[in-house]
């Protein structure tokens, strides 16, 4: 290979800092998810409407929201090197991990306390359940419990990322800003999608305050998605404007590189302006369509954060890494980590050398 | 107080790499796992006057580390001569310290055995200093320029504390406060 051809096939190349995978990006989208919900029913239902009888209505957005938590965990242990000792998590208090894990538990378990504490006996689905009832009278100190680590959730997803000040992109105040208001936003789309969703009975009353709570969660979501939009340009646009170089180079690559179409079309298009429209209209299906995009928005918000961890290189790292080889990267994978035999010359040439 | 510290003399190195085979030798390191990575070696100047400018790295073994204190599990400690390390019995493997190092220097042994995945790094030869008392880190030894010059910066009378305490030197990213204790006496200028 001439020295122009490899010059080119190799221009692109640059040395990756991801360390963490798309579990990481799912774990931080279900649990901001899961929080905002907790929060918000927490919110609905002790502060906003405190005489409506909400339980039946808020019992399966609840539900889903314990399912988020905990499917969002098993991802986060799933990524660990050693899954099997994933409850070490809780033992240094500097670390903002072990506080993430404590508001964690916090929600689960307060959560899981109020859905059986108020799991109707007549319901069609394990109605056995109900023996469980003694939880029932401290239904509310459960559901505050599980709602402010509900709203810890949301700001711990992007203050960890924020605290990481190596990775210039994450490292900065408006990242848990955006997460937190993703995660409302998510969260009422959650919500209208579940409500009075549970296979019960729910009566007149719970029926006419659920429909207002959709109305006001309506409205609250148009307003977050404009938030959402005007706090996600302003950090972006200003990352490429006057951001270090490590920001630019990560904003540039959302604006009008690599990252540009998810950027454009997914999150700011689908996640956030149609239904911002779709929400303003008023219809019902396109409401409803509109809460799937903006969760679909949420979700691509954090792959896209967490694939930006671009580190400032060290002098000429970059060139360093970028000569150990295409060919020796897949010699590492196939042999080293897949265990297959390499034939030289077939599914492996060994190419230049570090110097 | 012991304060462990190394220079690096970038007159001296001429990127050898001979102190990564010896990390990697003495470490049993995967192949896809280096500690001490020697990066530059641009040319730079112009004809007679040219140079290949080489910056070896590790572990910056800062006083102020960012992967410390982030660490969930504990197993990520710096000990009181100044040396961070990790616990491999306590570590989960979150990676949390990886991203948090802004040197890169932290990696993960996940491609060797998953469900034994834990973060590894350079340790200034923490287990080779206690067996045998006296003797350097085996890339300090290793090189054959004397590039590397590790000692107790704390003691007036090392060698690496009157190295230093007569060149200019510089530090990688020190505007980010974790105080590095990793010196670098340039390849121009340098030693008065």
């Amino acid at each position: 290979m001439d020295m122009k051809q490899y010059q080119k096939e190799n221009s692109k190349i640059e040395y990756s800092h991801n360390y963490w995978g798309f579990q990481i990006a799912i774990y931080l989208f279900l649990g901001g998810l899961g929080g905002g919900i907790l929060f918000l029913t927490w919110v609905m239902s002790s502060f906003v409407f405190p005489g409506a009888d909400l339980v039946q209505a808020f019992m399966l957005p609840n539900f889903v929201a314990l399912l988020c938590i905990v499917l969002g965990l098993f991802f986060l242990v799933e990524e660990l090197g050693q899954p099997p000792v994933f409850y070490r998590a809780y033992v240094t208090a500097t670390s903002i991990i072990k506080w993430g894990a404590v508001l964690l538990t916090i929600a689960s378990f307060g959560d899981l306390f109020w859905l059986l504490g108020n799991w109707s006996p007549e319901s069609p689905v394990l109605g056995w359940i109900s023996v469980f009832n003694f939880f029932g009278g401290l239904s509310g100190v459960w559901l505050a419990a599980a709602g402010i680590a509900g709203f810890g959730i949301m700001v711990y997803t992007g203050v960890m990322l924020s605290t990481l000040k190596a990775h210039s992109f994450w490292s900065t105040p408006a990242l848990p800003i955006l997460f937190t208001t993703s995660a409302l936003s998510t969260a009422c789309a959650g919500i209208m999608l579940s409500l009075c969703g549970w296979p019960g009975v729910v009566g007149l009353e719970g029926l006419a305050a659920g429909h207002e709570v959709h109305e006001l969660l309506h409205v609250l979501d148009i307003i977050l998605a404009f938030a959402e939009l005007t706090i996600l340009l302003i950090m972006v646009l200003s990352f490429l404007g006057a951001g270090n170089r490590t920001q630019q180079r990560v904003a540039q690559r959302w604006v009008k590189g690599s990252m540009a179409g998810w950027f454009w079309i997914g999150m700011i298009c689908c996640g956030l302006l149609i239904p911002l429209v779709l929400n303003i209209s008023g219809n019902a299906l396109a409401g409803t369509i509109a809460c799937v995009l903006v969760l679909c928005g949420g979700c691509l918000l954090r792959f896209m954060c967490v694939w930006s961890d671009d580190r400032q290189p060290l002098p000429d790292e970059n060139r360093y890494y970028f000569r150990l080889k295409t060919a020796d990267k897949r010699l590492f994978t196939l042999y080293y980590k897949e265990g297959k035999e390499l034939e030289r010359g077939q599914n492996w040439a060994p190419r230049e050398n570090m110097y | 107080m012991t304060r462990y510290a190394m220079a690096i003399d970038q007159k001296r190195c001429v990127g050898c790499h001979s102190c990564s085979v010896a990390c990697r030798t003495w470490n049993d390191l995967p192949m896809d796992i280096i500690y001490n990575p020697v990066l530059g070696g641009v040319v730079e100047g112009e004809w007679p006057n040219v140079h290949r400018n080489w910056v070896p790295t590790l572990c910056m073994h800062c006083k102020n580390p960012e992967c410390v204190p982030c660490c969930p599990t504990g197993a990520s400690q710096q000990d009181e001569d100044g040396v961070v390390w990790v616990d491999s019995k306590i570590c989960m493997g979150c990676k949390v310290c990886v991203n948090a190092c802004p040197y890169g220097m932290r990696d993960t042994s996940h491609m060797v055995r998953r469900f034994d995945g834990f973060v590894r790094k350079c340790t200034f030869c923490k287990e080779r200093r206690a067996m045998e008392p006296g003797k350097d880190p085996y890339c300090v030894q290793t090189c054959h320029q004397h590039a590397r010059i590790f000692g107790d910066i704390d003691d007036p009378n090392s060698e690496i504390s009157k190295l230093i305490g007569r060149s200019d030197t510089f530090r990688l990213m020190e505007e980010l406060g974790t105080d590095p204790q990793i010196y670098y006496i340039p390849d121009l200028g340098g030693t008065r």
